[in-house]
């Protein structure tokens, strides 16, 4: 069994802290806080993997809580997502070295869940528990200009993910489905909703690919979906000419409660999940020959009580190579914990 | 959502769930004194309050009306949809059923008049479904209320929507020429600048989607003008759009024109002209209007349009396309081989070809939404700047999507002197409402409709039929498109009807009966939640 270390304990949000989020481009962690900021820490030391520092605090934007917190890919702009139905967007402003709240998008009608910003950060997805999932574009003059406002779902939308490098959305729904959303030549349509869990699902997250996605939820499943595309060799059948996705996969039994947050390692291809029942675990594929059709997922990482007694939130990996084995997690207990990932016999 | 561009009612699958409470506010009056009070039920299960002298004091029972519903997004539509069939073809029935016992039992001044009104779109959507042309639709249907049901007249919206476009261009030159007195002159000059310099940059660096640095304060930025209410004017003909601004965006509403949608005009027609005309009082007319969505029940229902001294509203009932065609089976008619009967003369926009003997349907170019754009365009050319004709200048071009198209209306120098959109569905209406709230609204009149194709696609038209299997949604959405275009669009002022009607009941059009009958107020909503305790997470 391997296990996760703790690096570092960061601490300074004054109320539960609901996501954590890594630069793309920086050592930098943003945490966002049911105490209306957010928080930008950084390894202040090159030596010392433990010393962080509270860098930036952004505060003032929102009237409620921040619930989701999204960096765009260029690493100078950042989203938040708040329960004042508002999602905010800054920007670093090199010259006086501080974030700056450039732009407010309304339009929710109450609380916003989630916020993502597409690959190539011209896109901005923003859901809500008023059922719907609006994308938003960017345009000159930090303008954002409404794309389309999407309404299938039929409840509260949990959380809303990008494609790791197509224009291709997917949303996470109390209504206990996915639905897929692309482009066609003048509106977003849902291409394809992913049926199978049994309770909300609270997070989603694709893989280095963009072929598969795993989905945590609130019936203490993790399933992993693979998307099957048009003319596929396995003969899945491909409706519309859009790809299908079907579940290969389903993880039970190893959480108790709840499960709010996964995260897919861009890098190692771990899975790490983060429950109610106070545990955060990481799982890893089975390396196998023959096709990923039916993968088989084993937990390789446990780490109990790892907010002592509260829920886990959120857990995110380190995006890049350089510190791949890199896992931060949020909790109710306001902490922001940085875990490394260490393998047997290390 | 509760923005019922799409509300149907076979898609109830579910009613009220305990879950989802509703949470519209329960006004309780802040008592003076602080004592303590106890509540008792009496035998007949009504509540009082009972002070500390025992004074007892009914209390009243929460209510919740069609109106509360339609306007909250609190609970699942489920609920707005049950409260929806409360305007029905089962009250149609009921008065023609009521007016049947009053003729048998010789009390003829308890018949009510039962006048219907019908949309052009309903008639396109009707006619496209059975196949058969606009005329012998609308002759059918004439037949089918008149004669089979026993109503006593059917009118078409087209011809009060000839007062509404009249009044919807003459409040829009007012407004410009206010703008230009205002300093308008400036703000046009500021915006043609920054086009100009935004073309150039654009012919330099090319369009991308990249993101431009945001200007420092103090770099000169060319819209720091001061906001006017006057431009731009956003259409008031959709209700879906009315009670969406009033909901959310009250800051809109001096920007939204006061004329009344053609369905409302109709009832001022009715209820107020053609009452006295035929010596009625208005709660003896039973006026029925056929729209293609259900947020005109909505609007119906408005106090605006409620009659306080004959306790009666301008438009009694309004039924969807959708219910009238349910009308057909429930009454085992066939629409298609019912015979034609003569159109009323009064409130129809026809006019006879000197060729022939028949009367032909005349309607209004422009849009299927009503033809505003076109409208105030045209009249606003001639009015403000001389020109005649405008299609020789005119520039139209789809931005963004199908949905949002700009017009633009050029000097012989290539000036902008006039900018136009129209704006249909919810995503551009949040644009067109953004730009606005920032000031960054370069049009002069937006044509704002609620729903994406306009009202041609309203929620209560007749989707694609099942038996055409080679159609998309689309595909019928354009073809109930043409079928509505194919009929002849006359201006109001080369129709002799409603310059005839307008000097009689109307008369001047700066009159104080312009501004009584023709047009209309808005309201914003506040939302006051105060039970949080009800919001289910």
């Amino acid at each position: 069994m391997a296990k996760l270390e703790l690096v570092a304990q960061l601490k300074g949000h004054n109320d539960r802290v609901w996501q954590v989020s890594w630069s793309p481009t920086g050592n930098m962690l943003a945490t966002c806080s049911g105490d209306k900021t957010v928080r930008i820490w950084a390894n202040t030391s090159h030596s010392n993997t433990s010393q962080w520092e509270c860098i930036h605090v952004l505060e003032g934007a929102h009237k409620r809580t921040i619930r989701s917190v999204a960096w765009a890919p260029s690493g100078r702009e950042l989203a938040t997502a708040s329960f004042d139905s508002t999602t905010g967007v800054w920007e670093y402003d090199e010259r006086d070295k501080e974030w700056e709240c450039v732009a407010t998008l309304e339009g929710h009608e109450n609380e916003t869940k989630s916020v993502a910003w597409s690959s190539n950060g011209s896109l901005l997805a923003t859901c809500s528990r008023d059922k719907s999932v609006w994308i938003w574009e960017v345009e000159s003059d930090n303008d954002f200009e409404c794309l389309s406002v999407l309404q299938e779902h039929s409840q509260d939308v949990k959380m809303v993910a990008w494609h790791p490098h197509e224009e291709m959305l997917a949303s996470a729904s109390y209504d206990d489905t996915i639905k897929i959303w692309r482009e066609d030549d003048d509106d977003w349509f849902c291409v394809d909703t992913l049926k199978g869990h049994t309770s909300t699902i609270w997070a989603i997250d694709f893989d280095k690919t963009g072929d598969h996605i795993v989905s945590a939820s609130d019936d203490t499943t993790l399933r992993f979906w693979k998307q099957y595309k048009p003319n596929n060799q396995e003969g899945i059948a491909t409706p519309g000419n859009q790809p299908k996705w079907m579940n290969v996969c389903t993880i039970s039994g190893q959480h108790e409660r709840c499960i709010y947050s996964v995260s897919w390692s861009k890098v190692n291809g771990k899975v790490a999940s983060a429950s109610g029942d106070n545990h955060i675990k990481v799982f890893a594929e089975e390396p196998t020959t023959q096709t990923d059709d039916a993968p088989i997922w084993n937990m390789s990482a446990c780490s109990s009580d790892a907010h002592g007694v509260s829920d886990i939130n959120s857990v995110s990996w380190f995006p890049t190579e350089k510190h791949a084995d890199w896992l931060a997690s949020g909790g109710d207990d306001g902490n922001v914990n940085i875990w490394r990932y260490v393998e047997d016999g290390v | 959502m509760a923005f019922s561009s799409a509300l149907v009612l076979t898609d109830l699958n579910d009613y009220i769930s305990p879950s989802q409470a509703c949470i519209k506010p329960v006004e309780v009056q802040k008592k003076e004194n602080e004592e303590q009070t106890s509540i008792k039920v009496n035998e007949a299960g009504n509540y009082y309050e009972v002070s500390v002298d025992g004074t007892e004091e009914k209390l009243e029972s929460a209510s919740i009306s069609l109106n509360d519903c339609l306007a909250c997004s609190g609970c699942i539509t489920s609920a707005e949809s049950v409260l929806i069939t409360m305007q029905s073809q089962e009250e149609l029935y009921k008065i023609l059923k009521t007016n049947a016992e009053a003729q048998a039992a010789g009390r003829t001044d308890d018949i009510i008049t039962i006048v219907i009104s019908m949309s052009p779109q309903t008639r396109a959507s009707l006619a496209a479904k059975y196949d058969i042309s606009p005329m012998q639709a609308h002759a059918k249907l004439t037949h089918f209320f008149k004669h089979h049901l026993g109503a006593h007249h059917f009118f078409d919206t087209s011809f009060s929507r000839d007062f509404s476009l009249v009044e919807s261009a003459r409040e829009f030159v007012e407004r410009y020429r206010t703008y230009m007195q205002k300093g308008g002159e400036q703000i046009e000059a500021a915006r043609l600048e920054q086009e100009e310099k935004e073309q150039a940059e654009e012919n330099t660096n090319g369009k991308t989607r990249q993101r431009r640095r945001r200007a420092r304060p103090g770099d000169g930025d060319a819209n720091g003008t001061a906001s006017l209410e006057e431009m731009p004017m956003l259409a008031s003909a959709c209700p879906g759009w009315i009670c969406y601004a009033e909901k959310t965006h009250g800051f809109i509403l001096p920007h939204i024109s006061a004329a009344k949608s053609p369905q409302q005009i109709m009832g001022s027609i009715v209820k107020d002209f053609y009452a006295k005309q035929l010596g009625l009082r208005p709660n003896q007319i039973y006026h029925i209007s056929v729209m293609p969505c259900y947020d005109k029940k909505l609007e119906a229902s408005r106090p605006d349009f409620f009659d306080e001294e004959f306790q009666t509203r301008d438009v009694d009932c309004v039924l969807t396309t959708i219910e009238v065609d349910k009308m057909f089976s429930e009454q085992n008619v066939d629409f298609k081989t019912l015979p034609e009967a003569p159109l009323d003369e009064l409130f129809n926009k026809i006019g006879k070809s000197s060729s022939f003997q028949n009367p032909t349907l005349y309607g209004s170019s422009g849009s299927p939404s009503g033809g505003y754009l076109e409208y105030i365009l045209a009249t606003a050319a001639r009015e403000l700047f001389g020109v005649q004709d405008v299609s020789n200048n005119l520039y139209v071009q789809t931005v963004k999507n199908a949905d949002f198209t700009e017009y633009t209306l050029k000097s012989s120098e290539g000036k902008p002197l006039l900018r136009f959109a129209s704006a249909y569905g919810f995503r551009n209406i949040q644009n067109v409402v953004r730009k606005v709230k920032n000031n960054k609204c370069a049009y002069h009149f937006v044509e704002v409709m609620a729903c994406p194709g306009g009202c041609i696609n309203g929620g209560g038209q007749i989707p694609v039929p099942a038996e055409e299997t080679n159609l998309t949604a689309k595909d019928w959405i354009s073809h109930v498109d043409n079928i509505y275009r194919s009929v002849e669009g006359v201006r109001p002022e080369e129709n002799e009807a409603v310059k005839a009607l307008y000097s009689e009941w109307i008369g001047q059009e700066t009159s104080d009966n312009a501004k009584r009958l023709l047009r209309t107020q808005y309201h914003a909503v506040t939302q006051n939640l105060t039970n949080p305790l009800a919001t289910v997470w």
